[in-house]
Parts: C-alpha cells; structure tokens; sequence
C-alpha cells in the first residue's frame, strides 16, 4: 500500500512540474490542410464543411450527403468526440464513408482540435 | 427528325482528359463551348465514395465504369486477308465512357517521352544507317520535338500534381531519378510516394546489376496539392482500388477532380451528358466540319449542333470513326501505302511478367496506390545499342504492388494446378509473398496494321464498326524474348524462393486477356498530309476548324503509358487555338 501510495505522488508531482503540453493551433492549421483536400466549402466537396463544426450535431449540415452510420450517430462535435473520431474514425462511428484512418499522434490530435476550435 | 440548335464557338466530343483540357482553355479564352459526352456525370463527391466504390466485383470484373460492347465495340482480324469478327466482350483494352472518361480509373502513370521517342526515325537512321528501319516498319517522327513540348508536359504534370523524383534537372543527371529523361526544367510538383517492399527488393537487385532505379512518376499525390487551377488532391491512402476505380480519397488526379469543377461552374460551358455523337456534318468545298449529329439516349432524339471549331476527343477508336464516316481524308490502303486515315494503328507489348515468390517477405500486395512501381529505364527505347540484335525499341521495367485484390490476384508458382485443393493451398500460402516484375515494350507502326470501317458489322447508331486489322510482328516477338530475358536476370538477382519463366506476348496478339487499353493512331499526326492526318498543332488537314486530341494522333507508340503525351499535346493544341486560330481561323501549316 505504501509503495502505491508513493507511487501515485510522484505520478502527481511529476504532473505538476511538468507542464502538460499546450495544444499548438498554429500547428494544427498546418496539419488541416490534409483534412481541407475533402473538407471544402466548394458544392461538390468531397467532404462536409468543418466551419463551426465545435458543438453541432453529426450528419446536421443539409447540403452533404452523409453516410447512413453517420446519421445514426448521434453524437454531438464536442472536443472530446472530435479527439476520438480523429484518432479512429472507425472506432468511433463504424461504418462511416471518410477514407482516412485516423491521425495516430495524441499530440497532433490535440492541435487539430484545438485549430477547429477557432474555425468558424 | 433532327433538331438543328444554335451554333455555338465551339464543340467538344467526349469529356475525358482531352476533351476536359481543350474546353477549358477556350472557355477561358472567352468562347462558348458545348461538351458532349455520351456517358453519365460523374463526380466523386456522388459516384465515387465509400462504401460503394470498393466493389471489386462490379467494378474490376464486371468493368461498370467502361465502354459497353452491346453497343459499340471493335471488329478485329490478324490480316487484311482474313474475314474480322466483333468483339462481343472487351477484354485486351478497355474504353472508358461517362464524364472524366478512362481519365477517371486510371492508375495515374504519368510519362514523358524520351527525346529519342520525339524523333524515332530520325533517330535511328542516324544512328544505324539509312536502311535500318525495315520498309514495312512505318515509323515516323512526331512533328513536335521534346524541347518543343517541355513545358507542355510540364503543366499537365503541374494539373494532375504528379509523385516523382527527375533524372535530368536542365541537363544535370540526379541518381535517383530517370537518368535517360529528357531535360527537364522543373521538378515534379511533389516528392514521390513511399517505396513499396516490392519495389525496394527490384532496387536492390538493379543495385547489383548495375541498372540504376527510379520510382514511376505517379499521379497518386504523395502530400496534400492544389494545382494551378486551384483545385486540391488530398494525400493518397494506398487502398488499393485504382484502375478500373474511381478515387474515394481524392488522391488520383483525374479532369473530375483536376479540371471539371472550375469548367463546370463557367457559364461560357455548357455540359450535356448522355449526348452520343454519330456524325460530322463536313463541308468537303469550304474544308471545314459545320456542325456535330447526336443522339440524346434518354430519348433517342437526334440534335444538331452547328460550332465554330470542333474538337474531337473521344477514344482512339471514335476519332478514327467520326473521321472516316465523314469523309475527311483518305482511307489508309495497306496493299499501296495509298491513304492516311486508319494508318500507323499502333497498341502496346503490355504484361509481360516474371513472377518472384519470397517464403520470407510479407509482400502486402493489396496496398498501394495505383501507379506505384520502382522503375528501371535501360531498356526502354533506344536507351541500349540495338546493334545487331533485329530489332528496335525496347520496354520500362517495373516492380511494385498495385491493385493486388484477391479476385483477380492470386500469384502461384508455375506448375501448380489451375483449381482444387493444391491450388487453393498454394494461393493462400502465396498470395503475400510475391509479385510480378512487369514490362511494357514499345509498339512501333506496321503497314499492314491499319483500321479501317467494317463492311458487315454496325453498332447501335446503325454506323460501321471500326474494324482493326492487328497483329505482333517480328519486331515485337524478338523485343519481348529480349525484354523477358532480361527481367529473369532482374529476378534471379532477388534471390527469391521461387520465379516463374517470363511469361511475354508470345505468338498472336489476342483480343481475350488484358493488356493495357494504350491503343494509338489511325489520325495520325504528321509533317506531310499525305501520310498524316493532322499537323502538328493536331489541326486536320482536310479541315481547319477540326483539332484532334488523344493518343490516335500518335504516329506510333512509345513503351510509357500514354496519359503525359495526350495531355501534354492537348496544352499544346489548345495554345496554338486561342493564341493563332481564334484571330485568324484557317491551316496553321501550309498545306
């Protein structure tokens, strides 16, 4: 018992000295250019518009011809569903028609959300 | 009853590569032009996307995306001498039809033609004397040089952002690259795409050999592109449906992805889709084509549609036909020589293969882009001394993996049976562990290679079939057992667990198996009007306002795919259009 205990403190302190990793927008703009091939706001675009995508319902935008698994999704584009979906497409909405697997750096993860924050 | 319809600047036949190309470069030089294609609209966002297009049975074996040969197809004989017979089921090549045309599933492999390719006759009476060439091998130059066409070729692998490392930077020759090239003044607009494990087996074994390798120039982008028409290709994701597939990642240049949507949203062009074009309305006195025939197949009612310019875009086969139902020019009789129409038919020495089996490599055959091959170049045309040998031309080798799906994959050793359990056992055991180095070989022009209009057979519009009078001659058979040979030392060198025997085109060409859907001329271009049929801004002889765009231009065919030179020539063409037809219509060669 004790040795977890002493465990989990240094597990603590170690979180306190060492700032978390601010997530970078800069840098996840530089990555969205990927997501942007298909993420267009053009009519025949690939993929659905991610302008204002933070807080909106999944399959919500009326012009974009969504996947049947993605209109049974129901999930609302919080952060924490972006970061999931993000990572595994698949494993958060199976079925799902985007062609991409996932990006496999939590850190690149973080940036990408933290860009599609201001994106709007 | 035909309806006749406005004129318009301009008319466009086919929507493919070309005919997307030519459209928008006269839409942006301010005239109004009309597309007619015969097929449906396609567009990726639509047509193209997950699920669906990964269905390897519709799509690759029961060829969805090409020509139907219920209503239009070719008839085909070895000689002049035998009777032709339809080709009921295409198979050897395969037209594509509907918007973006074979543009839209094909795997992307984007080539220049050597200098040497540019100037073939000349050439190779330089180096090997005047009476070199064989009189029955009627080869030509292309009346366009490399240097001329450099920066034609240059745009059009700017438009589809084509994957590749060069060999020839303004003389300067890069390991790495394709040292044979001709000079180049730019770079490829992006890095190529990551070597396969087939690939990286065939650049060591070259290593050892002495051949120096190179990755196929690829119009798979290899990193997020937006081409100078601002439109944007996204990274490609190896899935490995390619030819005979349209692209679910928006990765594989295409005039869907490339070109259409800025055409599209121009109002100077208007579109029309299930438009079949059966005939040109030629002018024989004024020498020019006045107006386009089709047939709406939604409802079978036939429009004419009178233009300014026509440009004819279809596939090798419609732009022989269209010419010579019309009258424009004279027939190719291959018992005189006599005629330019249906001359210079050429194809392509396509799947020859030897087969590497590795018991200890994971080959991984199912991901890859479609143009995605480590290449060698030192057998390719005129790159070796043909001294000698009794023949000319030559072939690009390549290892890689592409479109390895298990229907129509499954790589066994040779001598395993065809079916049964020996055969199932083999292709499981197999199926990862190996892969075909393949070659394409040159196809040089033969007198008695021509097409001509079928006397018996007729399509669905009631028109004559093309009718293709075909074989591989001496040429041919002493390049591929050269090439063969070759290609076995290249896998022996592997050190593989097992190869199987060069398996190349032996014997008569046949219309069953597939080989590669590069046929070329019968609209051959040309300096003399009386052995072409267009000049060298593709512009007919026998009519001004007529421009010919494709690879039945050719005036024979080169060992590369031919995508880079269609495109590259239309650029070409459709310059010479706006900057010297529109002001002064009439020949732009002396006649």
């Amino acid at each position: 018992m004790r040795d977890v205990l002493i465990v989990i403190s240094s597990a603590v302190l170690a979180a306190l000295v060492t700032p978390a990793a601010a997530a970078d927008a800069e840098h996840g703009k530089a990555l969205f250019v990927a997501c942007a091939a298909c993420h267009q706001e053009k009519p025949d675009a690939l993929g659905p518009s991610l302008k204002g995508v933070l807080g909106r319902k999944s399959g919500a935008l009326d012009d974009f011809r969504y996947s049947n698994p993605m209109k049974r999704a129901n999930l609302v584009w919080d952060e924490a569903a972006l970061r999931e979906y993000i990572a595994d497409p698949q494993a958060k909405v199976k079925g799902n028609r985007m062609p991409f697997d996932g990006l496999h750096d939590p850190k690149d993860v973080d940036d990408i959300v933290e860009y599609i924050k201001t994106y709007k | 009853m035909t309806t006749i319809l406005k004129e318009v600047d301009a008319v466009v036949i086919g929507v493919g590569w070309t005919g997307s190309i030519m459209a928008r470069e006269l839409t942006k030089a301010g005239l109004n032009v009309v597309g007619l294609e015969r097929g449906a609209k396609r567009m990726p966002s639509e047509d193209f996307t997950l699920p669906n297009v990964r269905d390897d049975l519709k799509y690759a074996v029961r060829q969805e995306l090409f020509q139907d040969a219920q209503e239009e197809t070719v008839s085909f004989r070895h000689s002049p001498s035998e009777a032709a017979l339809p080709v009921r089921r295409l198979g050897s090549f395969l037209p594509g039809t509907g918007l973006g045309g074979a543009g839209s599933h094909w795997n992307g492999l984007t080539w220049r033609l050597l200098p040497s390719d540019h100037n073939l006759r000349t050439h190779l009476t330089q180096r090997y004397g005047q009476s070199a060439i064989p009189s029955e091998m009627t080869i030509e130059d292309f009346p366009v040089s490399y240097d001329e066409l450099e920066p034609y070729y240059d745009h059009f692998e700017k438009i589809c952002g084509v994957s590749g490392k060069a060999g020839n930077l303004r003389g300067q020759k890069i390991a790495g690259g394709n040292m044979f090239e001709g000079p180049r003044q730019n770079e490829y607009p992006n890095k190529p795409l990551p070597q396969t494990m087939a690939g990286s087996i065939m650049e060591a074994a070259c290593k050892d050999l002495g051949y120096s390798t190179f990755a196929g120039p690829s119009a798979n982008a290899s990193e997020v592109y937006t081409n100078p028409e601002g439109l944007t290709l996204g990274a490609c994701e190896f899935c490995g449906h390619c030819e005979r597939f349209g692209c679910e990642a928006n990765a594989k240049a295409s005039p869907n992805v490339c070109i259409l949507p800025n055409l599209l949203s121009d109002p100077k062009f208007e579109l029309r889709n299930y438009a079949y074009v059966k005939e040109l309305v030629y002018d024989r006195q004024a020498r020019k084509v006045k107006a386009v025939r089709y047939i709406d197949t939604r409802t079978g009612e036939e429009y004419e549609q009178p233009a300014g310019i026509v440009v004819l875009g279809a596939f090798v086969f419609n732009n022989n036909l269209l010419m010579m139902t019309a009258g424009i020019g004279e027939q190719y009789d291959p018992s005189t020589g006599k005629g330019a129409l249906g001359r210079n038919y050429c194809y392509q020495l396509s799947g020859n293969t030897v087969t590497v089996f590795f018991e200890d490599k994971v080959i991984n055959p199912f991901m890859a882009s479609g143009a995605h091959t480590t290449n060698i170049d030192d057998f390719n045309g005129d790159n070796f001394d043909h001294g000698g040998l009794g023949f000319f031309g030559g072939a690009i080798i390549a290892a890689g993996t592409t479109n390895g799906r298990p229907i129509l994959t499954r790589p066994v050793p040779s001598g395993t049976p065809r079916w049964g359990r020996e055969w199932k056992q083999a292709t499981a055991k197999w199926y990862n562990h190996a892969f075909n180095i393949g070659a394409s070989g040159c196809s040089y022009a033969h007198r008695e290679n021509f097409l001509d209009l079928d006397p018996t057979y007729k399509d669905v519009l009631g028109r004559p079939l093309i009718r293709m009078s075909y074989n591989f001659r001496e040429n041919d058979h002493k390049l591929v057992e050269y090439i063969g040979a070759a290609m076995e030392r290249i896998g022996r060198a592997m050190n593989p667990t097992k190869i199987s025997p060069a398996a190349v085109r032996r014997g008569n060409y046949s219309v069953v198996a597939y080989q590669s859907t590069h046929n070329t001329g019968g609209t051959i271009m040309g300096s003399d009007p009386k052995t072409s049929v267009v000049n060298r801004y593709l512009q007919a002889w026998n009519a001004d306002n007529l421009f010919v765009v494709g690879a039945s231009v050719f005036p024979q065919n080169a060992s590369y795919n031919p995508t880079g030179l269609v495109g590259a020539l239309a650029y070409w063409s459709a310059e010479a259009i706006t900057q010297r037809y529109i002001k002064n219509p009439g020949p732009l060669m002396p006649v």
